[in-house]
């Protein structure tokens, strides 16, 4: 569906919902890179990731894994990009 | 867009031992007790690692609290830690 028929729901808001389930990148102000399973997000863009990896700048090498879900808090999100 | 929103998500974790990650190369490290929409988090039993480069050597600092109250601006991640943490 293009965005012209998409009516009432904005790009982005469908965007965003379509992406749930999916495999992301999410960037933090900080330079930090999550990547991981879109299990959830709000329209804060907070997010909640599962096997999640951390990154720092680009893809290069994972600084950590993280076993268990991650809340990235909305306000330090620069971007969420399908990974 | 899901039912359960990521701060739903982060109620499964009260009463749980929580790895938060702050701005500035901090950690802390305590039972969640409560949590706001802002991020504002009550620890307890917190232990706060401080990192920082000293002649491009890395240095931890500790410092633990009873009560703590950590205002949310400055809250970038929140997990539950593994084994190691």
């Amino acid at each position: 569906m293009s965005a012209a028929q998409s009516g009432t729901t904005s790009v982005s808001t469908q965007f965003l919902a379509n992406i749930i389930g999916k495999p992301v990148s999410v960037k933090l102000y900080s330079g930090m890179m999550y990547k991981g399973k879109l299990e959830s997000i709000d329209g804060f863009m907070n997010v909640a990731l599962s096997n999640t990896s951390e990154h720092f700048e680009s893809n290069a090498h994972m600084l950590k894994r993280y076993e268990n879900d991650v809340f990235l808090r909305g306000t330090q999100v620069m971007y969420i990009s399908e990974a | 867009m899901s039912l359960e929103t990521p701060l739903d998500l982060l109620k499964l974790n009260l009463d749980e031992k929580v790895y938060v990650k702050l701005r500035g190369a901090r950690e802390l490290v305590g039972i969640l007790q409560a949590f706001d929409s802002h991020c504002n988090i009550v620890l307890s039993d917190a232990v706060e690692t401080i990192y920082e480069l000293v002649d491009g050597e890395l240095k931890s600092n500790e410092k633990t609290s009873e009560m703590l109250f950590v205002r949310g601006d400055t809250v970038t991640l929140i997990t539950t830690p593994t084994d190691d943490e």
